[in-house]
């Protein structure tokens, strides 16, 4: 089991990824109090040292993609109806990001993750495919279609 | 593009609140109380386990353990059965030498009262002992006595080896245990003890049924007033259970010569009445001898 302190500074290093990540996917933030629990919960019990701050992360990323999948995938939160997580963050966030973060919010999960991934954590697709379980090539197509769709979603000018 | 969504999505914090919840929620679960959950999950399941393990035992011991019924078989090989609530034979106790050697050779543990019986009669152990002279007794005590006897009636145990079935009391069992001795033989003890009160289990114990019975015989022959002077004289010369008879006793052949003549006809008495079950035998002794 990880110390309290390793544990309090991978809060401050990685709060804020699983936040979006979080904010990527679900939709309330109950629901994203309750990943980031669990997340940190996992990270303390997890006894296998990691080999980089690298590795640390990607792992993180992964058992937060996981966790917000089997979140949504329940039953239970099928039925609950949902708050809107863009009006919980719009008084914090200016309208022209907020404009951003709707187009990406509205994007099919498999080019969210590919985006944000990207654009934000800016790894490479090969980092994705590796991270996601998936092909180089269909990591590279997600981001194509999924860029695609932001700039229908926003308009040529502004996302070029 | 990479601009804007850096910037969108750099505007995304975890809240202190939300830290602060982390750390609480961490606290609650890991720090204080790491392995107190799985112990507690275990415990109940772990007693559950147990009591249930306890409650199986204790049922299989009581319906197929605990002896309810006994029976026991006496040529001169004594064996006794102890049979469970569901009439099979949870323990074969060889009373004598000749029954001790002969469940060396069959395995009645588990099997059928009926079936353990029979396969103890037909075994090849016990055909020397099925003499002429042999008396097969098979005496059943239990709280269920008619239905077993019943079944006995039916099996070759009388039918081909003119067995005798007797009813006996549990309380004899008790006692018959703390002389050594099988029931059947107990309750012949028993009979003729009244007859000679210096008669011991001891001496019982060393003879065969068919000497029990002819010693028996002998007796209520002498004390019968009906039978003639002649052989009330030889009784009252010859008064049983005295040192001279236990000493004619230790040599059959000649015990069994100078009755020879009796035995043949008492022989054809016994096989005209051995279908028939002596009940409570072993303590009215009139009744037990009116069937040879």
């Amino acid at each position: 089991m990880r110390s309290e302190e390793e544990v309090n500074q991978a809060i401050e290093l990685y709060a804020d990824m699983i936040r979006r990540i979080c904010f990527l996917h679900l939709k309330n933030h109950a629901d994203t109090e309750d990943v980031l629990q669990e997340v940190f919960l996992k990270y303390v019990l997890h006894s296998v040292a990691f080999k980089s701050r690298e590795h640390e992360k990607a792992w993180l990323i992964r058992v937060t993609l996981n966790l917000c999948k089997d979140l949504k995938k329940s039953l239970f939160r099928h039925n609950t109806i949902p708050l809107d997580v863009l009006s919980e963050e719009a008084a914090s966030v200016m309208p022209e990001q907020l404009e951003v973060l709707e187009a990406v919010l509205s994007l099919p999960s498999k080019y969210k993750n590919v985006i944000y991934l990207h654009y934000f954590e800016g790894y490479t697709a090969r980092e994705i495919s590796m991270m996601l379980h998936k092909k180089e090539n269909t990591v590279y197509s997600l981001l194509s279609r999924g860029r695609k769709l932001l700039k229908q979603k926003l308009g040529g000018d502004s996302i070029a | 593009m990479h601009d804007k969504i850096q910037e969108a999505f750099g505007q995304i914090h975890a809240t202190d609140q939300m830290k602060h919840a982390v750390s609480d929620y961490l606290a609650q679960n890991t720090y204080n109380t790491e392995k107190k959950p799985a112990s507690f999950q275990l415990r109940p399941l772990l007693a559950v386990c147990a009591l249930l393990l306890i409650c199986f035992k204790f049922g299989s011991w009581y319906l197929w353990e605990t002896p309810i019924s006994y029976v026991s078989v006496d040529v001169n090989p004594s064996i006794e059965l102890a049979l469970n609530r569901m009439n099979h034979v949870t323990k074969a106790n060889g009373l004598n030498k000749e029954g001790q050697i002969l469940l060396n050779h069959v395995s009645l543990k588990g099997k059928n009262y009926l079936n353990a019986v029979e396969l103890l009669v037909r075994c090849d152990a016990m055909q020397p002992y099925l003499t002429d002279n042999a008396d097969l007794t098979i005496t059943v005590a239990s709280s269920n006595a008619d239905q077993l006897i019943s079944g006995l009636k039916e099996s070759v145990v009388t039918e081909q080896y003119q067995g005798m079935c007797r009813r006996a009391n549990m309380d004899a069992v008790e006692s018959a245990h703390k002389c050594g001795m099988s029931l059947g033989k107990y309750q012949l003890y028993q009979t003729l003890s009244e007859y000679d009160t210096n008669i011991t289990p001891e001496e019982c114990h060393h003879m065969s049924m068919y000497q029990l019975h002819e010693l028996l015989l002998d007796y209520e022959t002498a004390t019968d007033p009906s039978n003639n002077d002649e052989n009330s004289a030889d009784a009252a010369t010859n008064p049983p259970g005295n040192d001279e008879h236990s000493k004619d006793t230790d040599t059959e052949h000649s015990f069994n010569n100078d009755n020879s003549k009796d035995t043949d006809t008492n022989h054809s008495i016994t096989n005209e009445n051995s279908y028939e079950v002596e009940e409570d035998c072993g303590h009215h002794g009139d009744h037990c001898h009116k069937n040879h």
